[in-house]
């Protein structure tokens, strides 16, 4: 299925989705030269981030434009390359490795360090799955799958569990969803998320209860409805550049284009788009949570944060707020576009084929609001590791290497931390313009029809290019 | 002794990890480490045990980063040369998200579940007012490293104690001398419209009218403000000197600001190094700074005349010649204030010895022998200088420093005395019960 192409600039959005990935990955893998530290938001401040954001905004809008002019080619086959094949069975062993690492890093929560710092479960949670793992799922596909901590213990007990119960279907991916926000509001607003013990009792506690979870239902139809991370992953993949296919107790891993993977285009349900809204939406308020513009809306004087605990109840509000608000505008600007196109699938339908768009813009929200601290906390990551328990131990040779703060911060960093972000920001909001225009051309015989049905979209889209680079720009204060 | 044997310690590179693994880490360290022989004399006690309520992550987390360095060196240096009272010391340290609220949890962890012998380290004012009870309730000695006036306002209890950094009281009042005989005698104070800010407002006035000197002008920012050419026309035009303590992420914008307003010339320049604490003095926008004076309490670049002592612990710690991480020079230290946890654990110790501290139950002990304390000496275990220790208000006072920005460095121009920053007490602890 890697040769599908769908009626719209197919080639040039092929280009363009392979110049974000390779943008993204280049970003990746750059040395760590060159990161901003989070107080350092003083030094944006004297940037011309202005000028950016008209950038941005322009840059948006013209890849509208430019969709809107340019002719459509004519369909063609694109080959994905064949990396390897491995065997099915496999995924047990990586699983249960998975599972096996999960419980020395509860271990490390219950009885290691204290300090969030040196304790690798706080580390591993927040930095190394949350951060990290959604970037490299979102450029090298759903590895998730290969490492969920449940397939495994599952499959092993798989002889004496009972028959899977059926999981009703109209629950769809619901539990998802709000297990998603549940587990946003345990990040951006409970108010010691970072606390090793408590994030081993709940990091524990998840495990059981999806773990009884799969068990009665099936580990596969809990993965699709209600384990959030599985669900999560797997839609933050759908443009990575390495995909992979079960085929006869084999799994062919290959990598092509991104973009051109048929699940990259089925419709989603409702519920799977509300979790991805819900997912942009708690990145999105994460950085707006920050900003002096809402510490003074909730009272709070930016420069004297009185801590987490204090501000517990606005926040909830503010978070549950921003997904309510980015879901609602999303349907507005669907409806107003399917009204202007005069019709076509019903609203929900719509929703789950153009939701799609949000896919790139999650990923490059992810990577510019939580890039420092991939970078900082990431080397304390690697610190801990080498000593999971505080005993002294040097498994790995880095349990003395010193931790560069340094490499985000200062005047030099925050440019060029800046000029990433900022560059992401909008990279992200330029596909998301292409995967829009992409399948409302699909969806829709009529240009004209396809063109006014994604234009509220691409409105939102370069107001939300604007706000991202606000919400990196404007000072800062918790 | 202990003194002469950290000087020879001090000199060894120490990693992050080196002191604060917890307490397995230093079980196993006491079986294999430097330190065996001399614990072996004390093997039959635990170790001493100090609960360091760090601010890990939250917007403390940049300082936190730098306390946990200093109290790391200060710790291997204190067990290399024997520990406490021939016990070694271990650091038991909770992240208290620089969050009042988990402060106080914090604290109660302290005392009820890693039953620690003393509670230290905090920075932040409003997690140690919001900590203090709880430290009250548990009997348990709290001793933090805050800068803040709250201890020595004798508003909090008799376990709280500030023994090694001067409070911003004392450190407002000791530049006067300074300002009015060297930058001028009409003084603009331009501030944040906030607690930190009132500090300052209300602290400086009397103290430069007792030099002859007058505050001209107060211009109280409001903490959301990002840009501030508009309140610039507010400043009296007879201006000697402008007082300034801008804090937060528009520090910047406000130095290029002001430079922009004054172009070259316009009155002399005081600040508070708190503003630009852990930043690159040579950043874009803080060019207007060049010849302008700050308060330092520890300078943050080596001088000419350090001591032994003190280049002795900006070794330990790890610090180069421009204050900043030996191992990343773009990693700027928190210089002017994380002496006072090295001081302070050094106090710890003092007290400890002289009341011949064993256990929990001699807290009370430990609580009378810090009050007993009146000075420091300077040298290894004071490397910032000499200070004296008013145990009625459980507050020392330290000398100051006053540096003028030259060269893109900060070199010290004038040390106070101890007396320029000696204040009335204001209550007295040691009337409280035990």
């Amino acid at each position: 299925m890697s040769g599908r192409t769908e009626r719209g600039n197919e080639k040039r959005k092929q280009f363009a989705y392979g110049l974000v990935a390779a943008l993204i990955g280049v970003a990746l893998l750059l040395p760590s030269q060159a990161l901003a530290h989070a107080s350092d938001r003083g030094h944006v401040l004297l940037l011309p981030t202005g000028y950016y954001v008209v950038g941005g905004a322009c840059a948006v809008a013209a890849s509208f434009l430019a969709m809107v002019l340019l002719r459509r080619p004519r369909r063609r086959a694109v080959a994905a390359i064949r990396l390897a094949e491995v065997p099915a069975g496999l995924r047990i062993w990586t699983s249960l490795l998975s599972f096996l690492m999960l419980a020395v890093l509860l271990a490390a929560g219950f009885w290691g360090s204290r300090d969030p710092l040196s304790n690798p479960l706080p580390l591993t949670v927040w930095t190394i799955v949350w951060i990290g793992l959604t970037l490299v799922q979102g450029v090298f596909g759903n590895l998730w799958r290969w490492i969920d901590p449940w397939y495994g213990p599952l499959r092993l007990l798989a002889p004496i569990l009972p028959a899977p119960r059926r999981l009703p279907s109209r629950l769809a991916s619901w539990p998802a969803a709000l297990l998603l926000l549940a587990f946003a509001w345990f990040e951006l607003v409970y108010p010691a998320p970072d606390d090793p013990y408590r994030l081993a009792i709940v990091l524990g506690a998840y495990w059981l209860l999806t773990f009884a979870a799969m068990a009665t239902f099936g580990h596969a139809a809990w993965s699709r409805q209600g384990e959030f991370l599985s669900v999560f992953f797997r839609l933050i993949s759908a443009y990575a550049i390495v995909s992979e296919r079960d085929a006869g107790g084999r799994v062919s891993i290959t990598a092509g284009l991104p973009g051109t993977r048929p699940e990259a285009s089925s419709g989603l349900s409702l519920s799977e788009a509300a979790l991805l809204l819900a997912a942009l939406a708690s990145v999105s308020f994460d950085g707006f949570m920050r900003t002096f513009v809402w510490l003074g809306a909730i009272g709070v004087n930016p420069l004297e944060y009185p801590g987490r605990s204090a501000v517990v109840l606005p926040n909830t509000l503010g978070l549950s707020g921003a997904a309510m608000l980015l879901s609602s505008l999303f349907f507005a600007c669907l409806a107003a576009g399917r009204g202007m196109a005069g019709g076509g699938p019903r609203l929900a339908d719509l929703a789950g084929r153009l939701v799609w768009s949000l896919v790139p813009i999650a990923l490059a929200f992810h990577f510019a609001h939580y890039l420092v601290a991939l970078l900082v906390n990431g080397q304390y990551a690697l610190v801990a590791f080498s000593d999971p328990f505080s005993l002294g131990w040097d498994l790995f040779g880095t349990a003395h290497a010193p931790v560069m703060a340094g490499i985000a911060m200062g005047s030099d960093a925050a440019w060029v931390l800046w000029n990433l972000q900022a560059g992401v920001i909008v990279l992200g909001h330029v596909a998301a313009v292409l995967v829009c225009h992409s399948a409302c051309a699909a969806i829709y015989d009529d240009r004209r029809r396809a063109l006014l049905v994604e234009l509220p979209l691409t409105v939102l889209m370069i107001f939300y290019t604007v706000f991202g680079l606000w919400l990196l720009s404007t000072p800062t204060g918790a | 002794m202990a003194g002469k044997r950290v000087d020879s310690i001090l000199s060894t590179k120490l990693s992050r990890r080196g002191a604060l693994t917890g307490a397995a880490a230093a079980t196993a360290a006491f079986a294999v480490g430097p330190g065996f022989v001399r614990y072996a004399q004390a093997q039959s006690s635990a170790p001493v045990k100090i609960g360091f309520q760090a601010h890990r992550t939250g917007i403390g987390a940049a300082y936190g980063r730098w306390y946990e360095k200093t109290t790391n060196a200060a710790i291997k240096a204190i067990n290399d040369a024997g520990g406490i009272n021939g016990r070694p010391v271990e650091v038991v340290i909770e992240d208290d998200g620089t969050d009042p609220g988990r402060g106080a949890e914090v604290v109660g962890k302290f005392a009820t579940q890693h039953k620690v012998d003393v509670a230290y380290g905090t920075l932040f004012s409003h997690v140690v007012i919001g900590s203090a009870p709880a430290a009250g309730e548990a009997k348990l000695p709290y001793f933090v490293v805050s800068e803040g006036h709250h201890v020595a306002s004798t508003k909090l209890n008799r376990y709280v104690f500030q023994p090694g950094i001067t409070d911003v009281k004392s450190q407002i009042q000791a530049m006067a001398p300074w300002i009015a005989a060297n930058a001028g005698k009409k003084v603009t104070q331009i501030f944040p419209d906030f607690a930190f800010g009132y500090d300052h407002r209300d602290y400086l006035p009397p103290a430069l009218k007792a030099q002859g000197a007058d505050v001209v002008g107060q211009i109280a920012i409001p903490p959301t403000e990002s840009s501030f050419t508009k309140y610039f026309p507010q400043i009296p035009a007879d201006t000697d000197v402008i007082y300034h303590v801008m804090v937060g992420p528009a520090v910047l914008t406000f130095v290029k600001e002001l430079g922009e307003f004054y172009g070259s010339g316009g009155p002399k320049l005081f600040g508070f190094i708190d503003s630009l604490e852990a930043v690159d003095i040579n950043s874009p926008g803080l060019e207007f700074l060049d010849g302008s004076h700050f308060w330092e309490g520890s300078p943050r670049y080596a001088q000419e005349g350090d001591s032994e002592a003190q280049k002795a612990y900006r070794a330990a710690v790890g610090i180069d010649a421009n204050g900043a991480s030996v191992d990343d020079p773009k990693d700027v230290s928190t210089a002017a204030h994380m002496f006072g946890c090295w001081e302070t654990l050094y106090v710890i110790k003092k007290a400890m010895e002289d009341a011949g501290y064993k256990g929990p139950e001699d807290r009370a002990k430990l609580v009378e022998a810090t009050e007993a304390l009146t000075e420091f000496a300077e040298g290894p275990e004071h490397p910032q200088g000499a200070k004296t220790f008013d145990g009625k208000i459980h507050q020392c006072f330290g000398i100051q420093n006053i540096s003028k920005v030259e060269g893109g460095k900060l070199k010290v121009v004038h040390k106070t005395r101890i007396e320029d920053g000696l204040y009335e007490p204001e209550g007295d602890y040691t009337t409280q019960p035990l």
